[in-house]
């Protein structure tokens, strides 16, 4: 058998050698824009091939597939998808564990995935509003300035997923500090109206939804166009640095409970959160027609207004979220891959560890805002130290040259991860491992991670801040009150801003 | 008991946020601890330092605020006009605030120089600030907290190991973190806090990166939290060390009741910090709490103005007692901290003159009997009544029917930490 994987970070190592665990001995082929070293290792230890090219170009991967003769075609990024590899493989002939793009757009429009939860009414929503340009968010941001609305109190987002660049949140509570804030926010929009140039392929550039706080979580699914099948949760942590301080990330470490809860989710959010990610699969294919195969992820936060609410979709699996679930997972990812591929999923028993775990991603500094400062760095790695300190590595942004040597690529380098009784546990390990400098970066330039995720401390702050949630979202739920908001303008009266948006976006009843 | 505070900017556009402001807000929420001198630190290409006397609201009006550039800001307030911001320029330049006092010269504002010089000189040595701030915390004995800023734009903040002086961290959304002495600056700011800065613990923030470290073997050491500032010094609105101060100054009152009990008609906190300890107190002995005091003016912390008149005429413009409450009435009155007397005495007097038929003194402190090895502006030993006289004679000399101290295990209880865990110097004779 002939397994072949798209893209070159950490989530992909995982899944790389989750293919490399099974009984089936595929032979595996890999195509991505870096030569991942760890991936690299995998396919030569298999008999594969290792090609590099540019993962978004659909007719170039899909080439390489038949080229190859693959009987299968694993995506690990979003972009392929947004690009229609999954479509362009599968017109081949060859069997896509990956979501085709009309499907992806629940992840690559932040807008069209909260327009379809609204016109589908699944619950966890956040009301939400769209802009074209600059000026149009900024005069009716300003308009709504000091009044009794949600607007008052949002969350600016880039419509597109970006990358997981450019979201920031300004709350107006402070009212002396409101200019400082104000103009803060007024450059941030034209930031991302700049940034959103660079993608020609969405009109709408700004998004803002109403602003929340809750833990955060995120539960990744197989789906096979009938069956949504849901694994472990796993906590992703976004911000930079230490302490949840600093911008915004791809994810800078994540871990999981032992089995499928984390220490701060119960057993009915997680089935809450499950009954959205299916409903939101349902609506995605009721739209576009299509069949989705391969991955999902429903990244969760607990919020006062709804319970378990949807923040954002992604098409594939998170990273890190992804290093931690492969991990853990106990049966052949092949046998899974197939079952996808014949729409039999709820045939077959999927099983992962019941064991903790624990991922951190390491970093060169300038990395998420100055990547160029992060690039090109030389690396070092103690691969044995870091087996003997009983931890697991998973190459991320690196680059394996021709001549042996690896360069940093501007992300996270590498993620390191360990299992444990507990993810406090898990997380010991990992700083015992790194307090010995395993990894550096050959010219001096300096790496950065996050020593607290995991840490007692952080599951303690996230336990109590879900604790105070669920107390409030479940008074709504006694009082049939979950997901109401009441806004109020003077001269014009109560407004439903809800029942506006229902309105608007025409509800489809199933 | 200076108060301190750091705020910085990360991520892209960091330099187009301007601070001023926000340090200001911030100043404001940490003005009880210290009247004399306001100071707004940025960093805008090069540092600045704006340091005035006064209050804080005083010392910046609207023109300066919007004067002052930068995109880092560090703030400071000071209880004495002696202790200002430390700027050091050779071999880097760096500015420097501090609580409390490392042990390296006799007086304080020079020992804080001493300080700032080091640092600077070892950070220039190692070429690595968050190693160099830990050996310094490591050679330097003492209890302090302190915030460098250096020309290099890295922000580092670190505490003794033995955390006597408070730091707790905060952040605003992927934006801004911070640090401040007391977590109720982070909230006025609209921030999140986060956590305290542990005993011997640096953290340095630079525009790439935050980095924590710890003084070698300091989760061995005992830590000794000033237990001064859970009675009197911090907001009750503020966490500090994990540890809520309202809560602690409720259980206090509570203690106090059940250790002096007395039969009384109502129970009243002297305005602002004794009214949590009232209200425990009367919660926990069933005597209804009454306000019984109106203050004018701006909160003026007694204890530590300078002069003795200032002190006189703070007194009389904070409390003007409420006749209709107090008339005939047997009075629980509860005081935080007893330094000379003198307030209490007015305040007993006053009143007596309004109706009052009994008055209890109970204070929810210790007695008072040894200055502050770290700098906390307490009066000379001779100066303090509790050194000098017994509780009985005490009563006597302020005019109470009865007075009584809360005892130092009843203290610690209070703030839940074993005694060994707590810094309890000035409550300790020594000779």
């Amino acid at each position: 058998m002939k397994v072949m994987g798209v893209g070159g970070g950490a989530r992909e190592h995982a899944l790389a050698e989750a293919i490399a665990r099974s009984t089936h001995s595929p032979k595996i082929y890999w195509v991505s824009e870096l030569r991942n070293p760890g991936i690299y290792r995998i396919v030569k230890q298999s008999g594969g091939e290792y090609a590099l090219a540019r993962t978004t170009d659909a007719i170039k991967v899909a080439e390489l597939a038949e080229k190859w003769n693959v009987d299968m075609v694993v995506i690990g990024p979003e972009e392929p998808n947004f690009h229609g590899v999954p479509d362009e493989v599968e017109k081949r002939g060859i069997p896509c564990i990956g979501a085709k793009r009309s499907l992806s757009i629940i992840e690559m429009s932040k807008a069209e995935m909260r327009r379809l939860q609204w016109r589908f009414n699944i619950p966890g929503k956040l009301l939400f509003k769209t802009y074209r340009s600059y000026e149009e968010a900024i005069e009716d941001l300003e308009k709504h300035a000091d009044t009794l609305t949600w607007l008052q109190n949002v969350a600016l987002k880039p419509a597109r997923q970006a990358g997981g660049k450019g979201v920031k949140v300004v709350e107006d509570l402070q009212v002396y500090l409101r200019s400082e804030k104000k103009q803060f926010k007024k450059r941030h929009i034209r930031w991302i109206e700049q940034y959103m140039k660079k993608y020609g392929d969405i009109e709408e550039r700004i998004l803002i939804e109403e602003k929340v706080w809750g833990p955060e979580y995120t539960l990744q699914c197989f789906v096979d166009g009938r069956t949504v099948v849901g694994m472990p949760l796993v906590q992703d942590n976004k911000h930079a640095y230490e302490y949840d301080i600093g911008p915004e990330t791809g994810g800078m470490g994540s871990y999981t409970g032992r089995g499928y809860l984390l220490p701060f989710i119960t057993k009915e959010e997680y089935d809450r959160s499950l009954e959205i990610v299916k409903a939101m699969v349902d609506a995605i294919q009721r739209i576009t027609g299509e069949r989705y195969h391969g991955f999902i992820a429903g990244q969760m936060m607990l919020t006062e207004i709804e319970g378990p609410t949807l923040i954002e979709m992604y098409s594939r699996l998170g990273d890190p979220e992804g290093v931690n679930v492969m991990a853990m997972l106990k049966t052949d990812i092949v046998d899974i891959f197939e079952a996808i591929i014949d729409e039999r999923l709820s045939k077959i028993k999927i099983e992962f560890a019941e064991v903790a775990t624990v991922v951190k991603a390491m970093a060169p500094k300038g990395y998420p805002d100055f990547r160029d400062l992060a690039k090109n760095h030389p690396v070092y790695v103690d691969e044995k130290a870091i087996e003997k300190a009983g931890c697991k590595l998973y190459w991320g942004s690196v680059h394996l040259k021709e001549d042996g040597s690896m360069v940093t690529g501007g992300s996270r380098m590498i993620e390191i991860l360990a299992f444990g009784e507990s993810p406090q546990q898990a997380s010991i390990k990992i700083e015992r491992c790194l307090s010995n400098r395993p990894v550096r970066l050959l010219d001096g330039w300096e790496l950065f991670y996050r020593s607290d995720i995991g840490s007692e401390e952080m599951i303690r702050k996230r336990t109590e801040i879900a604790e105070r949630v669920r107390r409030l979202y479940k008074y709504r739920e006694e009082r049939g009150i979950l997901g109401k908001r009441v806004d109020w303008l003077p001269k014009i009266g109560k407004i439903d801003p809800v029942k506006n948006l229902l309105d608007e976006l025409k509800v489809i009843r199933s | 008991m200076p108060g301190i505070l750091g705020i910085y900017p990360f991520g892209l556009g960091r330099e187009n946020w301007r601070l001023a402001r926000f340090v200001y807000y911030g100043l404001l929420a940490l003005q009880h601890r210290g009247q004399e001198i306001a100071s707004i630190i940025t960093f805008d290409k090069e540092l600045h330092n704006v340091t005035k006397k006064g209050f804080v609201d005083e010392a910046f009006d609207e023109k300066t605020i919007n004067s002052i550039p930068g995109f880092i800001g560090v703030g400071f307030v000071s209880p004495t006009e002696e202790q200002t911001p430390i700027e050091v320029s050779n071999p880097l330049g760096l500015i420097l605030v501090g609580d409390g006092k490392p042990e390296l010269e006799e007086d304080v504002r020079e020992s804080w120089r001493a300080f700032a010089e080091l640092l600077a000189e070892e950070i220039d040595r190692t070429k690595n600030a968050l190693r160099a701030a830990l050996n310094i915390i490591e050679k330097v004995n003492g209890g302090y907290s302190f915030i460098a800023l250096t020309e290099n734009q890295e922000l580092i903040a670190g505490r003794d190991v033995h955390g006597v002086k408070p730091l707790e961290v905060g952040s605003l959304g992927f934006d801004l973190g911070a640090v401040a002495s007391e977590s109720s600056a982070l909230d006025v700011l609209g921030m999140e806090h986060i956590a305290c800065v542990k005993p011997g613990e640096v953290v340095k923030f630079d525009p790439y990166s935050i980095e924590r470290g710890r003084v070698k073997g300091a989760d061995k050491v005992e830590p000794k939290y000033c237990s001064f500032e859970y009675v009197y010094l911090a907001r009750p609105d503020s966490i500090i060390n994990d540890i809520p101060i309202y809560k602690v100054r409720e259980s206090i009152g509570v203690m106090l009741a059940k250790e002096h009990p007395v039969k009384a008609d109502i129970v009243i906190g002297i305005p602002e910090t004794a009214i949590p300890f009232a209200l425990g107190y009367s919660k926990s002995s069933g005597i209804p709490v009454s306000l019984g005091f109106v203050t004018t003016g701006r909160k003026v912390r007694t204890a530590i103005k300078p002069s003795i008149f200032e002190r006189l005429v703070g007194v009389q413009l904070k409390l003007n007692p409420i006749k209709c409450v107090i008339d005939g009435k047997d009075i629980v009155l509860i005081d935080d901290s007893v330094v000379r007397g003198t307030t209490l005495r007015n305040t007993v007097w006053n009143l007596k003159r309004k109706g009052a038929r009994r008055v209890h003194v109970r204070i929810g402190s210790p007695s008072l009997v040894s200055s502050c090895p770290y700098g906390i502006e307490i009066p000379p030993p001779d100066e303090l009544i509790a050194r000098a006289l017994d509780e009985r004679e005490i009563a006597e000399v302020i005019g109470a029917d009865t007075f009584s101290f809360l005892s130092i295990e009843s203290l610690c209880k209070a703030i839940g930490l074993p005694c060994n865990r707590l810094c309890l110097s000035c409550w300790r004779r020594r000779t």
